[in-house]
């Protein structure tokens, strides 16, 4: 185990219920990947910063829940109440969205990715610019690594807390998921 | 009086002259408009409500009046002049997000709405703006298909506005102050509202969205003073199983396994209490006979009919309630047990057409996802006949089936999506705005998610490979011929205007605005408006001028492209 990982861990002993004054504090755990300027300290998790408040909450309580896993983030979310989750969710969605310096696809690229998004009916969830609201998240800028995987997780269904978008996912290759990510990511 | 982004523009002003333009009429700006022909000039009365239809200065609701004819009786405005209609004002909202708005005229006052359910009040003849409510939504809000809002009611001296987190506002008309605001249903139990409400007779009346999340749907009656609750009436009612239909409104073989849904039902029970039922658009209303006419959306999960065993009634249906005490009149099947989403979105018309026997009757019209439309005896909801079919259908009813799923047209977005038919009674015709967008249906079973989160036991997908077009079709609803039909570039979403002056108005996605002849559909003027126009127009006069407006902001549904104008035209 990474000696940061076992930090963080040490750290999940401290999380007690949140109180609006304290939720800055609280953050600052998150911080430890998530970033403390909002970018990530890898590619493959993602930027919250800016993310909407409806998206971050159900994720927080799907981890809580089991519907959605990982190693770090399900432990993260089991001592969390719902006032917790709330307040963490907007706290980050008032941040700005970072500055990841991603490089727009070429063209062909781009142009593939746009077929795809249209076949897919993307906008009518993730919106103009794929900025998303609410519950359903922004994907544009978002980190490469992180998209790529997370298309891959949701077709396959390792990430199951969305079937809707796991059975969508299925009509698409590997090459258009890589169109996809590297699309969403220039944005 | 805020000047705001309202600018009055003429062909080729350039921006010093529009603004010294707007500056010019803030003079008129205190000044009384004379133009209604019905109420008090202050207020919205019953009266100018129930004769609406026959208001030529203000556009009082969502679809012209009660019947929802969307025909607007000035002819200033005609076949003879139309070619020289050019904007006279462009009001840029604050959101830049599918715009569905349909524009509400009250004595030279407009109403207009955006997506995240913002609300302004603009100065009809300027685009100035007069207030702009921002409605505080919550953080849970569910919308499977944008973020949409398609307008306001307006009764009395108040505004009414139903949202996103599924709650109904009343706003002062004057001022944009909420004067009450009622929960309308639970938004984390995947209710959302992006419907215009209608008032009608105190009461404001309004559906819900959700046929998506495993809602079960409803229409209500609020109080119109007090936000109070009067009636409710669940589209879903505790026993849906009907009369195990074999075959569609049209006689479709619809491929159902009976057997098994029986199985089925004895298995799970009546699936009522997540069944969908959602009410997309604005009911029509029949004042003589009291009644109410609205069409209820598809099932939930929307693929996937195996935990819904049953004609899942009334799901895909026209069905007449009493305006008074939201009892149950009558209603009509068009798909049972759908596993399409072809369901019944568009709003109900109310005409008089011919019956079978050739005699008048009360009826009323609905363009179904399917490509047809559907004309129905007002008096016991049965069907009187249905159109040709106005946009191909391949496969139909073939069975969704796994991934990459079963290809059929038309796809679930349609036919005839929400966007609202127009009628012109001189003609007899109805015109229909449709999609041809190819699809694979597949099929998953999935336990439901909870209600904030998209339950379709499957997925829809267009083909890529496959055209992608739409249509303008007029119907005669008297023998279900269409007598005309022009093909467009994109799929059409949005709704369309009639007029007295022989026209109408609709716009595309590619941002085209246009009006055709509602004769025999020649083209007869266009506008490139800059970003999709899916928005239905309005019609309304002003010191003797009559103007057309509509939103061009695009949409989300066919991702055209966003902008934040609403357009007003007029001739010199």
């Amino acid at each position: 185990m990474p000696t940061w990982l076992f930090a963080i861990f040490a750290l999940m002993a401290f999380i007690v219920p949140a109180h609006a004054e304290d939720i800055a504090e609280k953050a600052t755990l998150c911080a430890s990947c998530h970033g403390e300027n909002g970018v990530p300290i890898d590619q493959t998790i993602p930027v919250i910063w800016g993310q909407n408040a409806g998206y971050l909450y159900v994720e927080l309580r799907d981890f809580k829940r089991g519907a959605r896993t990982d190693p770090i983030m399900s432990q993260m979310a089991t001592g969390l109440s719902r006032e917790d989750m709330m307040a963490l969710a907007e706290y980050f969605s008032k941040k700005p969205w970072p500055n990841l310096g991603q490089k727009p696809a070429d063209a062909a690229t781009a142009e593939r990715a746009q077929v795809i998004a249209n076949s897919a009916q993307c906008s009518q969830c993730h919106l103009a610019g794929f900025l998303g609201a609410s519950l359903v998240p922004r994907v544009s800028d978002q980190n490469h690594d992180y998209l790529l995987a997370t298309l891959r997780a949701i077709r396959s269904g390792e990430r199951g807390n969305n079937n809707w978008m796991t059975e969508l996912m299925k009509a698409y290759s590997d090459q258009d998921m890589a169109a996809l990510a590297a699309y969403l990511a220039g944005l | 009086m805020l000047l705001g982004n309202g600018m009055r523009v003429g062909l080729g002003a350039t921006a010093a002259l529009a603004l010294g333009t707007c500056l010019a009429t803030g003079a008129l700006a205190d000044e009384t408009s004379n133009a209604t022909l019905f109420g008090n000039m202050t207020a919205v009365s019953q009266d100018m409500l129930n004769r609406a239809g026959q208001d030529a200065n203000n556009f009082l609701m969502t679809h012209g009046d009660y019947t929802q004819k969307r025909y607007f009786p000035n002819r200033q405005i005609n076949t003879m002049n139309v070619r020289h209609l050019h904007p006279a004002w462009i009001f840029q909202t604050e959101v830049k997000e599918t715009l569905e708005t349909a524009p509400i005229i009250v004595n030279g006052v407009m109403y207009v709405t955006t997506a995240f359910d913002h609300v302004y009040a603009l100065d009809a003849r300027t685009g100035a703006e007069i207030w702009h409510y921002k409605q505080p939504l919550g953080p849970i809000t569910v919308y499977c298909c944008g973020p949409n809002n398609r307008g306001v009611a307006v009764d009395g001296g108040m505004v009414y506005l139903a949202t996103l987190d599924a709650k109904l506002v009343a706003l002062d008309a004057k001022t944009g102050k909420v004067a009450w605001q009622s929960d309308i249903a639970d938004p984390e139990l995947g209710y959302s509202e992006t419907m215009a409400p209608t008032a009608v007779d105190g009461k404001i009346l309004i559906g819900t969205n959700g046929g998506e999340y495993g809602i079960r749907g409803f229409v209500k009656a609020f109080d119109a003073k007090t936000g109070k609750l009067l009636w409710t009436f669940n589209t879903i009612p505790e026993n849906t199983v009907g009369e195990w239909a074999t075959k569609d409104a049209t006689g479709q073989d619809l491929h159902r396994d009976i057997a098994a849904e029986k199985a089925a039902l004895a298995k799970l029970g009546d699936p009522f209490k997540k069944l969908g039922g959602g009410v997309w658009q604005n009911p029509s209303v029949d004042l003589a006979n009291r009644r109410i006419y609205f069409v209820v959306g598809n099932p939930s999960p929307d693929l996937d009919g195996a935990p819904r065993p049953g004609d899942n009634l009334y799901t895909d249906s026209l069905v007449s309630v009493d305006l008074d005490t939201g009892k149950y009149v009558c209603h009509f099947q068009y798909i049972p047990h759908d596993v399409w989403d072809l369901d019944a979105v568009s709003a109900t018309v109310l005409v008089d057409a011919k019956d079978q026997n050739g005699a008048l009757v009360p009826a009323v019209l609905h363009a179904g996802k399917t490509g047809f439309v559907y004309v129905n005896d007002r008096k016991d909801c049965h069907l009187i006949r249905f159109s040709e079919a106005m946009v191909p259908q391949e496969n139909m009813y073939a069975l969704p089936t796994a991934s990459p799923g079963t290809r059929m047209l038309p796809g679930a977005n349609g036919g005839v999506e929400w966007s609202a038919m127009a009628v012109d009674p001189t003609l007899n015709l109805t015109y229909a705005l449709n999609l041809h967008q190819p699809m694979h249906y597949s099929v998953k079973m999935a336990d439901y998610p909870g209600g904030d989160k998209l339950w379709l036991g499957g997925a829809f997908t267009v083909i890529p490979e496959e055209e992608q077009w739409g249509n303008v079709t007029a119907v005669d609803y008297n023998t279900g011929k269409i007598r005309w039909q022009v093909k467009t570039p994109q799929p059409m979403i949005g709704g369309i205007l009639a007029t007295a002056g022989g026209l109408v108005f609709t716009g595309e996605s590619n941002g085209f605005f246009k009006a055709y002849d509602s004769a025999t559909g020649a083209e007869l003027w266009r506008f490139q408006a800059g970003a999709g126009v899916n928005a239905p127009p309005s019609g309304y006069t002003v010191e003797g001028k009559e103007f057309i407006v509509v939103g061009a902001g695009g949409n989300a549904q066919v991702d055209s492209k966003r902008g934040n104008n609403i357009i007003a035209f007029t001739l010199d």
